[in-house]
């Protein structure tokens, strides 16, 4: 139930969106055309069914693509020469060779004709007798030579009936109980094909029964708000393939029976206007089914639609526009001779009294347009409902075409409105005027008014319609803008045709977040029918609010470009920490030298005492020694110096050591030499 | 002694006087001995140069200072002790051989330089 | 080429957590969810473009019970079109916290509000920083930037070019060579929104003018509306921190055929364009959305010293170091070296210390060279790149910082030669006085 709702709500809002206005439906156009050379692109098709949906759409609208004709023609004559086909791909081969009438050979008509009938006879399912039937039948229309005609058609046509149920619509075959309303349509064709390819003629009472059937089916078609009507299916099939299914077996019954059927010309009108309201589908079933169907409607036996639409529905009182209808049928052909007349017009907001009085609109023969030279001196700008009747002329055109009698349209009437005598001026608390001056809201203005807390800023001007009356629009606001952007809007009240808005400022110093400073008037006046619809800088004003109190709201903060917060960031280069400020090397070198000064006194001083090397000893062994000593000495402060260098302590001590223990054993033995030769000196 | 005369020039001449008294009774020294004063003197005025760099310019690397004077200073302080342990009118040390003395001279140097270059850094 | 790829990924459809994959970042399975399967082919141009870019729709209804983003723990979608703006609730295992999942897990969204749109699209609208008017028979109405029409007459059709200047977002008009479209603006009717101005992730892709309200057509006005002027978002899209991008369009019939075959002629301006850039502007907004466009990844971040070529566990301070990196962007079917010169790298501890910008090659290459600050610790090359539009690339690399070993300052300080001097003076002294001392007499 839910589902129900949903769909048939959202098919609506798809109708409001894809119908080019509620009320107004357009027959097939050029823009049809050519979606259908860019829908229909390949050059050969991947079956025979969608090479005929192309063929027929292309053949509707009136396309020429002879590149297609070859490969199709090809697989056409290979299906039909195939014994292994099934009525289905038959069904197909011959609507393509329909259309595209590539010559095929009497034999394999005759062949296929006998295996079709066989089929029919003992089929006991609604799509292969579909097929069949629908088989025989284009066989019989395109060559007459081939006998279809079938000798049992009451029988065949009884077992058909056999699966309709009592709400009209049919099972698809005896043992599956769901009945579906696609099926009806493929069953009414059905039994349309079987009166068409009947040897003798069928009971009619059971021809009264179909008809009957079918007006139950009409009595569950279902409506929308604007008039389209449409048969629905929840599962399989999607509404535009169950009416245009619908339709076909309507129209194919009505081809073949003498008498009316009783369907009521306004569901007929209803259906067309539910094809013609999807617009340009988008793929090419759906473009198939509809183009397809709006062929059916165009030319039916029971009544042919005739569309009411108008080329704009938006007329402008500044361009003088003229009302224009068009009324044809629904692939855009001219209608039969009629009248249309303006039967009434009131305004959309209120169902009041005409204000027109009915007028017939003139028919141009060149346009095929129906026009209302001037509109009538009342209309005024504003939204209108347009109810216009058409009558057809001659009274047998009457049972042939249904007009939908009364179509209600509507109509925006444009128009530019007066501005005048706007003023803004500055109030004091006791309204009299501290500042005043004048606005040109046709142009550009850039006044410079300044108001504190007590004041009121008061903005009045009057709008007046191309006749002189008051107009609201839809739109009047006044922006204040301040400068960190804070906006407040003001709707600007009217009675009458004076517009004026009184800005308080005592009282809405709390809304203004107590900012004072420069702000930006802007004013904004429009409306659906006012062709000069504004949106104008008026100046700025200084306004003078108190200090915030404590627990004022803050405004809020200003907006942030987004651009800016992606951006790339400063650069950072560490600073590294300076060095300790060394002396200069040239000092160090000096003092370095000046170093060299006590070694030298040192030195010279020795000299200047006159010493000797007497004592050094004379012999042999303690020389050496003492030679040796020094040497270790030597060695021992160039290993420090080596230490010093790149010597690690480890290897300095180890070779410490070793040079420690020589210089030890040495030493004792220089020493103890010097020590004795002393004391001998001593004690001689 | 000359006792002086006015007290006006008693002062500086007293000061000559006992630089002269000084400088006459330093040279009745022997020469190991003078040879010793002088190494000193050569060491502390080494110490004092030094003093005076880093007043200048700062203590920056105060490890190789530290070292530097008290390399100086080290070596100047063992060498009194050389002096005092050598000088034959020590009483103190008159049993000390002035070979052992130089010998432990010798030996504190030696650790005393090792240590000044691990300092100097 | 693309043949193989589409094969190889049905055929590991079933091992693959999703097809989206950090080296393939285009989505591939979409779910198209519809409140009736009429949209299918009023909106069939649309759903063409994506198919031939090699997406793979999958149309379900709204209410389908047999619908669900995951089987089995794993996501066998890897976006979602919500064209189903009156959908009070999903069928299947879909409600509001499934979408919300599969954003949060990195899948892409794309929502059609429209008039009525339900409040289980708001909410989800919501969720994702777009406010939708809360009067719910409110539409965008402009008296001055409205489309002209024969047809329609409320100025409820809006002609829009108010586009947000990204080039990534947009796609470069100057490749497409359309003539026709020549700065045409974009046919919209629908419902408006807002964005926080302090979100930094949802951006105003297509703004209305100065003019434009929110507000019922058929009833008047007596306080002012809500939702006026540019701060009217016609188009967002979000991108959020997990590179998830959700475009929300106030405008289901925005979509549809009707409206990219249509003529536009804006309000006050004498150009007629032959058609509108509806389906330009979708088309390339929809590549941005699905990630075939903006999707970066950056690779191969490698540092050394200058000079070698190893990659060092540990810096000293005051060293040189080169640091490069490769960013490339992928172009829906391959990556492609990303061009920028803006790229910055951070050497970052606690705060950034160095911050360069890298200079490319511009076949990918991003590098540069920089000194070691002085202070040590652990840091961090961090690169993070946030751009309109694109997907934030955020790295970083943890690396060491040493201060100097004892043994590597100079080694002879010039200050201190006199005291160098003074020891070895010393040392020539007393060698000299060693001598001197033993043998004078």
């Amino acid at each position: 139930m839910a589902t129900r709702t949903l769909g048939a709500l959202v098919v609506l809002l798809l109708a409001i969106t894809i119908c080019e206005a509620a009320s107004v439906f357009h027959p097939i156009s050029d823009s049809h055309r050519s979606a259908a050379s860019e829908l229909f692109t390949q050059g050969s098709f991947d079956s025979l069914e969608k090479a005929y949906e192309a063929l027929r759409s292309f053949e509707v609208l009136g396309i020429d693509k002879p590149d297609i004709r070859g490969a199709t023609c090809k697989s056409v004559v290979e299906k039909l020469g195939s014994s292994e086909s099934a009525p289905k791909d038959l069904f197909y081969a011959l609507k393509v060779n329909s259309i595209l009438k590539c010559g095929v050979k009497k034999e394999v008509l005759e062949g296929i004709a006998s295996r079709l009938k066989a089929v029919v006879n003992g089929a006991s399912s609604l799509l292969d007798i579909y097929y069949s039937i629908g088989s025989l039948v284009l066989i019989k229309d395109q060559t007459s030579e081939v006998d279809v005609l079938l000798a049992d058609a009451d029988g065949v046509f009884r077992s058909i009936k056999s699966l309709s149920q009592s709400d009209g619509r049919w099972r698809y075959s005896s043992d599956n109980p769901q009945s579906s309303t696609y099926a009806a349509g493929l069953a009414i064709e059905a039994l349309a094909g079987v009166v068409s390819l009947a040897s003798s003629e069928i009971d009619q009472s059971m021809i009264g029964k179909l008809k009957r059937d079918v007006s139950k089916l009409f009595d569950s078609v279902e409506k929308y708000d604007d008039g389209a009507f449409y048969f629905d299916e929840k599962v399989d099939q999607s509404p535009l393939s169950t009416t245009a299914s619908v339709v076909r077996g309507l129209t194919a019954l009505a081809a073949v029976t003498s008498e009316k059927l009783k369907v009521p010309g306004e569901k007929i009108l209803g259906l067309a206007k539910f094809f013609l309201g999807i617009g340009i589908p988008g793929n090419n079933k759906d473009f198939f089914n509809q183009i397809d169907s709006l062929a059916s409607l165009e030319s039916n036996k029971v009544s042919v639609p005739l569309i009411l639409s108008l080329p704009t529905t938006v007329l402008s009182l500044t361009k003088k526009d003229q009302l224009k209808v068009k009324v044809g049928t629904v692939l855009g052909s001219s209608a039969p001779p009629l009248t249309v007349k303006l039967l009434r017009a009131f305004s959309s907001g209120s169902k009041d009294a005409s204000i027109i009085a009915s007028q017939e609109l003139k028919f141009d023969k060149e346009s095929g347009y129906h026009v209302l030279d001037v509109l009538p001196k009342s209309v005024d700008v504003g939204s209108y409902i347009f109810v216009f009747e058409v009558v057809l002329h001659d009274s047998e055109d009457e049972t042939v075409y249904t007009t939908g009698g009364l179509a209600q349209v509507d109509v925006f009437v444009t128009g530019v409105i007066n501005i005048e005598n706007a003023e803004i001026s500055v109030l004091e608390s006791d309204k009299s005027v501290e500042t005043q001056k004048k606005l040109d809201l046709a142009g550009e203005n850039a006044v410079s008014l300044s108001a504190n807390h007590l004041q009121k800023l008061r903005l009045s001007f009057q709008l007046t319609t191309p006749l002189g009356h008051a107009f609201k629009p839809h739109q009047v606001f006044l922006k204040l803008t301040h400068e960190t952007k804070v906006e407040h809007i003001f709707v600007v009240g009217n009675s009458g045709k004076k517009f004026e808005k009184i800005l308080d400022f005592l009282g809405l110093v709390d809304k203004f977040y107590y900012l004072s400073g420069s702000y930006d008037l802007q004013l904004t006046v429009g409306d659906a029918v006012m062709e000069n619809s504004f949106l104008r800088a008026i100046g700025h004003i200084d306004l003078d609010l108190p200090e915030a109190p404590e627990k004022a709201t803050r405004p809020p903060s200003p907006a942030v470009n987004p651009l800016l917060k992606y951006g790339p960031k400063a650069e950072i280069s560490h600073i590294f920490r300076v060095p300790e400020k060394l002396p200069p090397n040239h000092l160090s070198l000096a003092f370095l030298g000046l170093l060299l000064l006590p070694l030298i006194g040192f030195l010279v001083g020795l000299l200047r005492l006159g010493v000797n090397l007497k004592n050094f000893p004379t012999s042999a062994v303690p020389a050496t020694f003492g030679i040796l000593f020094h040497v270790g000495i030597a060695a021992v402060l160039l290993l420090y110096v080596l230490f010093w260098l790149k010597l690690d302590l480890f290897t300095t001590l180890k070779w410490l050591g070793l040079l420690g223990v020589f210089l030890l054993f040495v030493g004792h033995r220089i020493l103890s030499h010097l020590a004795s030769t002393s004391s001998k000196l001593k004690s001689a | 002694m000359v006792k002086p005369s006015s007290s006006s020039s008693s002062t500086s001449q007293d000061a000559l006087a006992l630089f002269n008294s000084l400088r006459s009774a330093y040279s009745a020294t022997p020469t190991a001995l003078k040879i010793i004063d002088l190494y000193v003197g050569f060491a502390v005025s080494t110490a004092i140069i030094q003093v005076v760099y880093m007043a200048l310019v700062g203590s920056f690397p105060f490890n190789s200072f530290l070292s530097g004077v008290l390399s100086c200073i080290g070596t100047a302080v063992l060498a009194v002790c050389l002096r005092i342990q050598v000088n034959k009118e020590n009483k103190e040390f008159k049993d000390l051989a002035p070979e052992r003395a130089f010998a432990d001279f010798v030996l504190c140097n030696l650790v005393l330089h090792l240590v000044i270059m691990n300092f100097l850094g | 080429m693309l043949k193989l790829l589409l094969a190889f990924l049905t055929l590991t459809l079933p091992f693959l957590a999703h097809s989206f994959s950090p080296d393939h970042p285009t989505d591939r399975r979409v779910l198209v969810l519809l409140d009736d399967l009429a949209v299918k082919s009023s909106h069939s141009l649309f759903f063409k473009t994506l198919q031939s870019r090699g997406f793979d729709l999958d149309f379900k209804l709204a209410d389908d019970p047999k619908i669900g983003l995951q089987r089995y723990g794993q996501y066998t979608y890897d976006a979602l079109i919500l064209f189903s703006p009156t959908v009070d609730r999903f069928g299947g295992s879909i409600d509001l916290a499934a979408i919300l999942d599969f954003v949060d897990t990195g899948h892409d969204l794309i929502i059609a509000a429209d008039t009525n749109a339900s409040d289980l699209i708001r909410q989800i609208s919501v969720e994702c920083g777009v406010d939708f008017d809360e009067d719910p028979s409110a539409m965008v109405i402009d008296h001055t930037s409205y489309a002209v029409s024969d047809s329609e007459g409320d100025h409820t059709l809006i002609a829009s070019d108010d586009f947000i200047s990204s080039d990534v977002i947009l796609g470069s008009k100057k490749i497409e060579a359309s003539s026709i479209l020549d700065n045409a603006p974009v046919l919209f009717k629908g419902i408006g929104h807002t964005i926080n101005s302090e979100n930094s992730l949802v951006l105003k892709v297509l703004s209305a003018s100065p003019s434009a309200y929110s507000a019922n057509p058929n009833s008047k006005l007596s306080s002012p509306p809500s939702l006026t002027g540019s701060s009217i978002s016609l188009v967002s899209v979000v991108q959020a921190r997990n590179n998830a991008r959700v475009l929300i369009s106030g405008s289901l019939s925005m979509f549809s055929d009707r409206f990219f075959r249509s003529k536009v002629q804006k309000a006050g301006s004498p150009d007629k364009h032959e058609k509108s850039a509806n389906e330009q502007f979708l088309t390339e907004l929809s590549k941005w959305v699905f990630h075939e466009r903006g999707h970066l990844k950056a690779v191969n971040v490698r540092h050394h010293k200058v000079g070698e070529a190893d990659e060092p566990a540990i810096y000293r301070i005051n060293d040189d170091v080169e640091y490069s990196i490769e960013i490339y962007e992928w172009h829906g079917k391959s990556w492609e070296p990303y061009v920028a010169d803006d790229v910055q790298v951070q050497f970052y501890m606690m705060s950034p210390y160095v911050l360069k910008t890298l200079s490319t090659d511009k076949k990918g290459n991003y590098f540069t060279a920089f000194k070691v600050p002085d202070v040590y610790g652990v840091f961090q090359f961090k690169v993070e790149y946030h751009r309109l539009g694109y997907t934030s690339v955020a790295l970083s690399k943890q690396i060491p910082v040493r201060p100097f070993r004892h043994n590597e300052y100079e080694r002879f300080i010039p200050a201190a030669y006199p005291y160098y001097g003074a020891a070895f003076t010393m040392m020539t002294g007393f060698f000299v006085f060693t001598v001197v001392h033993l043998y004078n007499k």
